[in-house]
């Protein structure tokens, strides 16, 4: 909160005309402009704020310092672009300005624009600058539009020249998508030397951060915090379903490769297919059943969090309504799943007894037509692993083909 | 008018080697307790809000008011002005309105010393274009004092009522830069303060609980009862 009273000095010549920031390089610096003295008669009610045009007719001081902001915001409007710049009279007036402000206690500051070449030596800036130094005024630099060479080399030297104890500041805003006032409100010329700053200069700070590098989701929890929040949250069920099927998958993996080699590996793989299909089922499902289901849903939903392969009930679940009326039908599911249960714990069961060659052929025997000792018999055997696969694969797709009827 | 080369234990006469400024010269053992007493304006000055113009590091111009014991004690900062401007202006307000008898001032070595001095009385907000084109309320040569035992009398009849005074020192003698390490000022504090407007407390909205000043009964209207 310095008490400060500040001289801006806007550059309105012929080269403000051009577009390279949108929409003209005359009008980002009057939006530049109208955020600073928002911002410094914010910080400190008995700031001062003036304004003067370097070009035009002629060096104007369009408002002296005053803590109007209405005014000065009502003299920036209806400015005329032409002429050419003065910075060395634009600054010795700015400081003339400053010397009669009407309390002396403030500090003072001139903030300049500089976009138009400057053609002044670099002598004569720094003499300018010591002047300043001498009579302790802060001088901050806004560079922009030309990119005459020599142009940056003079501002420095004009900062160095007035810099007492890093009070005075230099910005270079290069041509592009983001605004001058964008760019300003990072640095130390928005936000006071030194200070957290003002309210509005941290403020404006976090939404033009929000708009630019785009919050999460791109809404600002600032301005919609509940939306915000849905999203989160939403976002983080997703995140957290998805994980716990990735897990559970990792898990069953795992678990398989103890036991069985490749085989149960592919097994696992359609495990997973399944349980993600069953997974993204149960979602299509919340989503199909309508409010009255509402209850039905959350169960869905925390059973599918929690515990993927237990989605085989949460299809159940969400299927025992619409069939509840075709018995059979519920009792081909039923089956089938009950099946698919026993496939999903006994996994490890049915392949070991798989492997056991003669539990197989002593179960071939008992088939009739089936000889144990033929080629075919022991092909198949062979693929009999696979066949338990698509078995699964089978049946689960029995109970899909069931619910779409 | 000739001067004559006169000084003495109790007051000082003007001497020939210093034009037309009075100069003093301590040739008695200066006792401490008394001459820093008679020092003592210092605690009038209001230190917090000394400023100086043309400092090389900003707020070392409060270093230069000590006590007379201390004048001396390079250890401390002193006041030095930026690099290749030998120009001074140094602000001092006071707690009170004082009464300023004389004034010392001890500078640096090798040149450094202020030359001149210019002093002017209660204006604030005064810069080097100011004091240059402002006539003095009064004006001395200074000559090199780094013992500080020279003193610099005022017009008494103009030093009265001071609120605060500026001293503008324009040249030295000759160094790149010039450095003040002490100034010493001799007089009387009345006990009259000047009206200010200390702190000022802002209020979005009245809040008559807040300014309880009338008296509770009556509310500052007579009643006849």
């Amino acid at each position: 909160m310095v008490l400060e009273a500040t001289m801006i000095c806007i550059d309105n010549s012929e080269w403000m005309r051009n577009g390279d920031y949108s929409p003209s390089r005359f009008k980002a610096q009057a939006d530049a402009v109208n955020l600073i003295c928002g911002a410094k008669t914010q910080s400190n009610p008995e700031n001062t704020v003036g304004v003067l045009t370097m070009a035009g007719k002629g060096l104007r001081v369009l408002v002296t310092p005053t803590s109007d902001l209405s005014k000065i915001l009502a003299c920036m409007h209806g400015l005329e672009i032409g002429g050419d710049m003065n910075l060395a009279a634009g600054i010795q007036v700015a400081q003339l300005a400053l010397k009669h402000r009407q309390n002396k206690k403030q500090q003072q500051r001139i903030i300049v624009f500089s976009g138009s070449p400057i053609k002044h030596e670099k002598k004569l800036l720094e003499m300018i600058g010591k002047k300043l130094k001498k009579n302790s005024v802060a001088l901050d630099i806004v560079n922009f539009g030309e990119e005459d060479d020599g142009k940056t080399e003079k501002l420095e030297a004009l900062l160095t020249a007035v810099n007492n104890n890093d009070t005075s500041h230099i910005v270079h805003v290069p041509a592009g998508p983001s605004a001058i006032s964008d760019v300003l409100i990072s640095t130390p010329i928005f936000t006071g030397d030194g200070e957290g700053g003002s309210g509005f200069a941290a403020a404006a700070a976090a939404a033009a951060a929000g708009g630019l590098s785009g919050f999460e989701f791109g809404v600002d929890p600032n301005l919609d915090p509940e939306l915000a929040l849905a999203l989160r949250v939403s976002m983080e069920e997703e995140r957290a379903r998805q994980e716990a099927a990735a897990k559970k998958a990792a898990d069953e993996a795992a678990k398989q490769e103890k036991v069985e080699g490749q085989p149960s590996g592919s097994q696992d793989a359609a495990m997973t297919e399944n349980v993600n299909t069953a997974t993204s089922e149960a979602d299509n499902k919340a989503n199909d059943l309508m409010d009255d289901e509402n209850a039905l849903l959350q169960q869905a939903l925390a059973m599918s969090m929690d515990d993927p392969a237990s989605s085989h009930e949460v299809r159940d679940t969400d299927m025992s309504d619409s069939v509840a009326d075709d018995p059979e039908l519920a009792l081909a599911l039923q089956l089938s799943v009950q099946d698919s249960t026993k496939d999903v714990s006994g996994q490890s069961d049915m392949s070991k007894l798989l492997a056991d060659q003669s539990f197989v052929s002593s179960i071939l025997s008992s088939l009739p037509g089936v000889d144990p000792n033929d080629q075919s018999v022991k092909d198949l055997l062979a693929s009999m692993q696979s066949q338990s696969e698509s078995q699964q694969k089978e049946e689960e797709k029995e109970p899909k083909e069931e619910e779409k009827k | 008018m000739p001067f004559s080369v006169f000084v003495s234990d109790d007051h000082c006469f003007s001497s020939e080697i210093f034009d037309s400024e009075m100069a003093c010269l301590h040739d008695h053992s200066c006792e401490d307790h008394d001459c820093s007493a008679d020092w003592s304006l210092y605690k009038h000055i209001d230190i917090s809000k000394v400023t100086a113009l043309n400092e090389a590091v900003p707020g070392s111009v409060k270093s230069v008011f000590k006590a007379w014991e201390q004048r001396l004690s390079s250890s401390e900062e002193h006041l030095e002005s930026n690099e290749g401007d030998p120009e001074l202006l140094v602000f001092i307000p006071f707690t009170s309105d004082v009464k300023i008898k004389s004034i010392s001032i001890v500078g640096g070595a090798d040149g450094t010393s202020p030359s001149k001095m210019r002093a002017f009385i209660n204006r604030d907000g005064i810069d080097f274009s100011d004091a240059e084109s402002m006539q003095a309320i009064q004006e001395w040569d200074l000559a090199e004092n780094l013992q500080g035992v020279l003193e610099y009398q005022t017009r008494y009849s103009k030093f009265q009522s001071v609120a605060n005074i500026t001293l503008h020192f324009p040249e030295n003698f000759g160094g790149d830069t010039t450095q003040i390490q002490y100034i010493g000022l001799k007089g009387e504090a009345t006990q009259l303060k000047r009206d200010v407007v200390a702190t000022i407390v802002y209020e979005l909205m009245p809040n008559p609980s807040d300014h309880k000043a009338r008296a509770e009964g009556g509310g500052g209207l007579s009643h006849v009862e």
